[in-house]
Order: C-alpha cells, then sequence, then structure tokens
C-alpha cells in the first residue's frame, strides 16, 4: 500500500518476526444467540464505553469455537467497536483466553507464592507425569490442557488448580494423580469447588475471620 | 491566567496551573529524566524514572503525573530520588542490549543520555537477555512499510500505543502478552500503515522503532547542519527541519538526509506526515534538472544561460509583437510568494495592466487516507501557496478547497489561438496536475513556443522548446501561504543544484532580457517590495521574516524532537562532556548539565 504516488515503500516482507500468531480461522460470527447475548451484554454499559463489553465479548467467541482465532477477534472488535489490534492486547493478556484449540479440561495450576510455597511446582510435576504432557500442552485425545497460572485468588487454600470454570482446592501433589483419573470416570463432580460456596449452603456462619476454614484442616 | 509557585531543589518557580511537576521542572532547566511522558501525547506514568520527592506526600511520585500545587516542595536530587531512580535504570537495562554504536539511535537516544547521567555505573542483572526475534540483525522486524522494528530495544513506554490511539485515531499498535513477556505488536504482525506513520520514530526514546528511509544511513554526529524550514508538499505548511549530512563537494550520496517536524502548535503540533518526511529524494535525485536547455531542432540541447536569454527574449517578443492575447502563463500553486510577486509585475510589465489575466494557476488535490478521527488531518490540496496567489491577485477560483479551472487555457490552447505558454513549476514531479493536452499541443505543433521553469525532468519538459532550472523548496528561502492563511518561511538548506537559479532570479533574468527592469538582487530584496506593496496583511511583515532561525522555543519541551536538537547545537560548542554517574548527588553538580534550552 502506497500513500503517495511517489513514495516507494520497501517490501513489507523483509525481516519477519517470531512472533507466534493466532491462526487466522475460517470466517466467524456469532450465532443468533450468542449475537442476542451480546447485545444485550452491551446494554449494560454506557454508548461511548461499548468497549468495556470486551471480556464478555470474548468469553461468548470462545465460547462458541474453544479458543480465539484472528477472525474472532476481528469480528469482535468489529461488534465492539474497536481495532483488532486492541482486541488481540486483550486476549494476549489473560490466561483464560486461549489462541490455540484446548482440551475438554483445561487444568490451571496456580504458581504464585501461597501455592508455590505449599507444593505447587511438584503438583504440575505430578499432573505433567500424569497426563504425559508438559505445561502449556494439550494431550493427544483432546481431553485435557495443563496451564500454569498466577493466583488464583483462593490463597489460603493453597495449592490450588483450576479446572475449567471450577476451583479444586488442596491438591496435594501426591493426589494429582488421582484428580486426574477422578475426572476421567466423574467428570465436573471430581472437582471440591470453593469452600465458601459449601458453608454458604450450609448455612454456617463460617464467614466469620476467627473460624474460617478451621473444620476442613484435615 | 492562572499560576501556581512550587519550589523545585530549593528554586521559586512559578508555572501555569495545571501543569505537571515535571513539566515544571523542564520548563525551569532542571533536569528530570522521562520516557512515557511526551507532550503532545497523555499521560501515563509508566516508565517511573521520572520520580521525584515531594514533602509530605508519604511515597516517590511520578513526577509527569503529578500536578503543581501552591508551596508544593520538590527534591529531584535527593538521594533517595537517585537510588531509587538508578533503580529503575537498571531496570529498564535488564533486558535492554547494550550495544549503543550499532543501534540506529546511538547518538541521540533518550535511554543512552539519562542512563549515563541517572543510571547506576553497572548492573547487577548478569543472567542473560530476554530475546525477541533473535539477536543482533535478526531483531530488526518489519513494522509495515515505512517501518523497523526491534523488540529488545524496546521499553514498554507505550508513547507509540498512545500515539496511533490519539493521534492516528487507528489503534494500530499494541501491546501482546504480560508481564516480562511484553511486547510491542500489531494485529498479526500486519505492521502499521499510516499516512503519519514517521512520526514513531521520533516519539519512540529508543532505537525500538527506526524508519526505513534514514535508519542507518547517517549518524547524529554526521548531520550538523539542521535548518529549520517548512514543508510545502501540501497546503498544511509543517513546520520542519532538514538535517544535512556533512560531506565533502565532491563525494557522492545526498546531502539531504531526512526531515523532521519541528513544534508549532497552531499548524502540525509535533507531528509531520510521510508525505513530507519521506519524499525529498526528488531534490537531489537523477532527475532534477541542472543546466538551461534549448531545442535545436528536435533535439533539446544544453545551453548556457547567456545563450538562452536572448533566444528566449526574441521568441517572447516574437509573439508578443504579433498578438500580446497569444501569451499565457501556467503557474504552479509550488510558486512562493516572492515568485508569484515578480510573475506578476513580470506579466503586467509585458502584456499591460490587467496581465495577470493570462496566467492561470494550477495544482493538484487528492484526498488522503486517513482515519475519521485523526488528529492530524493531511490535506487535500498537494501545493503550498494556493491562497497566496489568492492574497497576491491570481484567479484561484474555489481556492484551496477546490481544484484549479484549467478549461478556458486548454480550450484557447488546442483552438491554436495561444501562441506561447510559458509554464513555472517548482514543485515535484506531477505536482501541476495533467498537462498531457499542453505537450499533445506543442507536439503536434497547435502550440509554438513552450518555455518551462521547473526542477524535475518531466514529460512537460521534454516537449518544452525552452527549459529554465529553478529551485526547490529547500534551495530557496521563500515565503509560502498555508490553508489557515499564515505566511511561513521556508528556508535555504542547500544551494541549488549545477547552473539552476532560485526562481525569482531567472524571472527577473527574463524580464531584464524583455527590457522590463526589477529592481531585484536578492530574494529578500523581493519580500521588501512584496511587504511595501501589500501593507496592513499578514505580508506587511514580509521582509522581517528570519530564515533559518530556530523558533524562539522557551524550553526542551517545545522543540519537537526532544532527544536531538538541543544537544547537538551544544554538541558542536566543544563542550566538556557530562556524563557520569556521580555528579548528580553533588550540591555544585548543578552547572555540569546541559541546560535543557535549545540556543537562539
Ligand atoms: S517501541 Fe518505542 S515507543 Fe513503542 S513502547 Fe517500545 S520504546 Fe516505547
Ligand atoms: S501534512 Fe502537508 S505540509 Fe505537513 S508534512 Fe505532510 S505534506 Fe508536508
Ligand atoms: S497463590 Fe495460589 S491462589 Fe493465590
Ligand atoms: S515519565 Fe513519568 S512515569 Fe514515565
Amino acid at each position: 500500500m502506497s500513500f503517495h504516488p511517489r513514495m516507494e515503500y520497501a517490501p513489507a516482507k523483509f525481516h519477519k518476526s517470531e512472533r507466534t500468531l493466532a491462526e487466522q480461522g475460517g470466517d466467524f460470527k456469532y450465532t443468533p444467540e450468542n449475537q442476542a447475548k451480546f447485545d444485550e451484554n452491551v446494554t449494560h454499559y454506557p454508548p461511548e464505553q461499548r468497549k468495556s463489553a470486551i471480556l464478555f465479548a470474548l468469553y461468548l467467541a470462545q465460547g462458541q469455537q474453544g479458543y480465539l482465532t484472528a477472525a474472532a477477534m476481528q469480528h469482535v472488535a468489529q461488534q465492539i467497536g474497536c481495532t483488532a489490534a486492541e482486541v488481540e492486547d486483550v486476549v494476549t493478556y489473560y490466561t483464560m483466553f486461549y489462541r490455540t484449540p484446548v482440551g475438554k479440561y483445561v487444568i490451571n495450576v496456580c504458581r504464585t507464592l501461597s501455592c508455590a510455597l505449599l507444593g505447587a511446582e511438584r503438583v504440575t510435576e505430578e499432573l505433567s507425569a500424569a497426563l504425559g504432557i508438559k505445561p502449556g500442552e494439550t494431550d493427544p485425545t483432546g481431553t485435557f490442557t495443563l496451564v500454569e497460572v498466577e493466583c488464583l485468588g483462593a490463597c489460603d487454600r493453597a495449592p490450588v488448580v483450576m479446572v475449567n470454570d471450577e476451583w479444586h482446592e488442596r491438591l496435594a501433589p501426591e493426589q494429582s494423580a488421582k484428580l486426574i483419573a477422578d475426572i476421567r470416570t466423574k467428570g465436573a463432580a471430581a472437582f471440591t469447588g470453593c469452600h465458601l460456596n459449601k458453608e454458604a449452603q450450609q448455612g454456617a456462619g463460617a464467614r466469620g475471620t476467627g473460624d474460617r476454614g478451621k473444620g476442613d484442616r484435615t | 491566567m492562572d499560576t501556581v509557585t512550587l519550589t523545585i531543589d530549593g528554586r521559586p518557580i512559578t508555572v501555569q496551573k495545571g501543569k505537571t511537576v515535571l513539566q515544571a521542572a523542564l520548563e525551569a532547566g532542571i533536569s528530570v529524566p522521562y520516557y512515557c511522558y511526551h507532550p503532545g501525547i497523555s499521560i501515563d506514568g509508566s516508565c517511573r524514572v521520572c520520580v521525584v520527592k515531594i514533602e509530605k506526600m508519604p511515597k516517590l511520585q511520578t513526577s509527569c503525573s503529578t500536578t503543581c500545587t501552591d508551596g508544593m516542595v520538590v527534591m529531584t536530587r535527593d538521594p533517595e530520588v537517585v537510588e531509587a531512580r538508578a533503580g529503575v535504570f537498571e531496570f529498564l537495562l535488564v533486558n535492554h542490549p547494550l550495544d549503543c554504536p550499532v543501534c540506529d539511535k546511538g547518538g541521540e537516544c533518550p535511554l543512552q543520555d539519562f542512563s549515563y547521567t541517572f543510571g547506576p555505573a553497572e548492573s547487577r542483572m548478569d543472567f542473560p537477555r530476554r530475546v525477541f526475534d533473535g539477536e543482533g540483525v535478526k531483531a530488526d522486524v518489519d513494522f509495515g512499510p515505512t517501518l523497523m522494528l526491534n523488540r529488545n530495544r524496546c521499553i514498554l513506554c507505550t508513547r507509540c500505543v498512545r500515539f496511533m490511539k490519539e493521534i492516528d485515531a487507528d489503534a494500530q499498535i499494541n501491546i501482546v502478552d504480560r508481564g516480562y513477556g511484553s511486547e510491542i505488536a500489531t494485529f498479526q504482525e500486519q505492521g502499521v500503515h499510516t499516512l503519519i506513520s514517521g512520526n514513531l520514530m521520533d516519539v519512540c526514546p529508543v532505537g525500538a522503532i527506526t524508519t526505513r528511509d534514514y535508519r542507518f544511513k547517517s549518524r547524529p554526529w554526521d548531520n550538523p547542519g539542521v535548518v529549520d524550514t517548512i514543508c510545502t508538499l501540501c497546503s498544511k505548511g509543517c513546520n520542519t527541519s532538514a538535517w544535512l549530512k556533512a560531506k565533502p563537494e565532491w563525494a557522492r550520496g545526498s546531502r539531504l538526509i531526512r526531515m523532521t517536524p519541528r513544534f508549532n502548535p497552531d499548524v502540525n503540533n509535533y507531528w509531520m506526515c510521510d508525505i513530507g518526511r519521506f519524499d525529498y529524494h526528488w531534490v537531489e535525485g537523477e532527475t532534477r534538472l541542472r543546466r538551461p536547455m534549448m531545442r535545436r531542432g528536435t533535439a533539446l540541447e544544453p545551453a548556457a544561460w547567456h545563450d538562452v536569454e536572448p533566444r528566449l527574449r526574441d521568441r517572447i517578443q516574437e509573439v508578443v509583437t504579433a498578438d500580446p492575447t497569444a501569451v499565457r502563463f501556467l503557474v504552479s500553486a509550488h510558486a512562493s510568494n516572492e515568485e508569484l510577486f515578480v510573475v506578476k509585475q513580470l506579466v503586467e510589465g509585458l502584456l499591460g495592466a490587467d496581465g495577470i489575466k493570462a496566467v492561470s494557476m494550477t495544482w493538484t488535490r487528492s484526498e488522503k487516507p486517513q482515519p475519521a478521527g485523526t488528529k492530524f488531518k493531511v490535506p487535500a490540496t498537494d501545493a503550498p501557496n494556493v491562497n497566496g496567489a489568492r492574497d497576491l491577485g491570481y484567479d484561484v477560483g474555489q481556492g484551496n478547497d477546490g481544484l484549479p479551472d484549467l478549461t478556458a487555457l486548454r480550450t484557447a490552447v488546442e483552438g491554436g489561438r495561444v501562441k506561447a505558454v510559458y509554464v513555472i513549476d517548482p514543485g515535484p514531479q506531477g505536482s501541476i496536475g495533467d498537462v498531457s493536452w499542453l505537450i499533445e499541443a506543442r507536439r503536434n505543433g497547435t502550440l509554438p513556443l513552450l518555455i518551462v521553469q521547473g526542477v524535475v525532468t518531466t514529460p512537460l519538459t521534454d516537449a518544452a522548446d525552452f527549459v529554465l532550472p529553478g529551485a526547490a523548496y529547500v534551495e530557496k528561502d521563500a515565503l509560502y501561504t498555508n490553508d489557515q492563511g499564515r505566511v511561513q518561511a521556508a528556508s535555504s538548506a542547500i544551494a541549488p543544484p549545477g547552473e539552476a537559479l532560485e526562481d525569482w532570479q531567472i524571472l527577473v533574468n527574463v524580464a531584464r532580457a524583455l527590457g522590463l527592469t526589477l529592481p531585484y538582487t536578492s530574494s529578500s530584496d523581493v519580500r521588501r517590495a512584496l511587504a511595501a506593496a501589500m501593507p496592513g496583511g499578514p505580508y506587511a511583515d514580509a521582509d522581517k521574516i528570519g530564515f533559518a532561525q530556530p523558533l524562539p522555543a522557551s524550553s526542551w519541551l517545545q522543540a519537537s524532537n526532544p532527544s536531538e536538537r538541543w544537544k547537538w547545537d551544544f554538541f558542536f560548542q566543544d563542550l566538556p562532556p557530562v556524563k557520569g554517574h556521580s555528579v548528580q548527588t553533588e550540591g555544585s553538580a548543578q552547572a555540569l548539565f546541559i541546560p535543557l534550552k535549545p540556543v537562539g
């Protein structure tokens, strides 16, 4: 592309960057249901801050095809009214957006301080061994993806892993292989979930600071 | 004007309300380093090198994002600040390659300068550097058609990101990944595509973004000559600096080495477009006209001025004596006010009081592809002086907003009623618009005499009977009136090539040959006459306009290339070197710092 008849631009493909790019992917468009959800969600924000809906818009797109292709980012950009570069900025920032296909269960192992002190590194190693993949990889059957992430916000129950949208608290390294086996047999029922949710369900006044979590320190 | 008074390093300083501590310090000539701050774009506060200590504030503050308040007491050389700042520099250089000698920014790099001045003497980080696209030359990757990017050098100040978002209004640059892995990128590595991409080289405080046009062509210390001028490639009239490479007369290669914008808040702010920045090669290019030429039979042959002039006189007089209405002038709006003023006197002398009716003005127009919200709009009119022509009484039709109307001239030429056309075209190739009809008329003999005063070889000069080599916009002191009606000065940075002359001079010579005495021996004579002829308006002070003088910038902030100009002004005064870590802690060291004011 040249902006001016007399300007000669050097060929743009001269030295290529080694950056890993998202795959372009086929045409992407929200399904009518997702489009409806998106249209509803943007109404939560003032029109001039339409961009605020970006995370929701990306989750919709990721939900629709499992991961985000360049075409999906372009679609989101157009929906939100920003540039594709701004969308890529957000997508690459968050570990929960995937730019390659992921397994049915994405296991996010927290590696931040509390978890690290209580053996998160070993959890990763054990999971890695049980699944036969390295962090960042997906197993050949497309069932599991193993990822290392930063603090999951459940430091008091370290080490924590998050599988898809569900927490699994206090995952001792020794139990890691068992967790995989449990997931294979029980699916989502294998996760402990958040202890606070459980306590809330049991109606216990467990949110007080004093005895918080005491009961399940086994 | 509301002001606030604060104390910085014990000096009471009064600034306009709303200014930041950093701005106040810089205006007072107190050196505080900064990277993410750029006066032309929004404040980010991300690089942290501008930290200062402010009394009553619990922690060190980033001066770029702290607004001055009355009675504030700021310290920029407190040991605590010095240490924190050195720490930031140590981090900035953790991954930055320390190979300034092979970096294109070396010598005019704020990272280099500030690190020497404020950074620690040594780094404690001895692990390998993070490398993005490879080391050495492999690290320089494509960043669109005009730029290259070296991510290893990037310090993630996000100036480029903000420039694209705020000034270009098309956020093409982003930061991908996070934390330690963050890198500057464009979507899918498509690169930056914008008409104002060259400014990214100026805003980038390190050698991460470089222009393909300038990179590794020269070093700052090879460019001692910098001439403040204006761009004349469209009607905006951006204030610019023309950089000249030092080289012996006989050495090959061009002297004009780059164009950079010069701050003018009323015209171009800190920016200029890629057309003005990169389209200067024709000035010293192969196609430049260097000698007068004259047609002998079918061939156009070089001739000396003193041979051309009498022949030209004979041919013109022949036509004028037969029918004065058969002489026409076609003048490009690239002609300066001086030239237009002389042309007017020439035609009036030659053809009588309404001789100006024989002159048609011409220019081209092209809508530039730019995002709707851009803060830097490049005008459609590709000529600098349509307004000047109007002010001087030429017929420019709708002027800046429209195209010239040459139909009357064309009909007259094609109908054989015109016997001589004198074209004045000091603009680059093509800037005169479509003249194929004129070339055709000369070729088929409908038009018996075609005189072209121009700067580059074009199909029009090929068809001409006389070719008179003139001067391009960087080769003469001249005034142009931009689309706002502002009269601005373009300065002579280099001499016209070969036997080419400044255009006013050619016109005066032609007039003299024709028996008209125009009493000018320099372009300033013309400006004096112009000022006298047009009192009371924007031209009244035409004779007092200074050329090639730095704008009276009162601070570093006002120089467009903050990292560049001021330093070289000093460099060539042989100041003692001022680099070194220890000076900053010494109370008396103030005098050793380069004052941050441009000279002049
Ligand atoms: S490329 Fe230059 S301007 Fe852009 S973030 Fe990096 S250092 Fe700053
Ligand atoms: S906007 Fe016009 S005056 Fe400014 S640099 Fe571009 S061509 Fe030159
Ligand atoms: S450190 Fe692991 S959840 Fe916070
Ligand atoms: S200049 Fe103040 S934080 Fe960057």
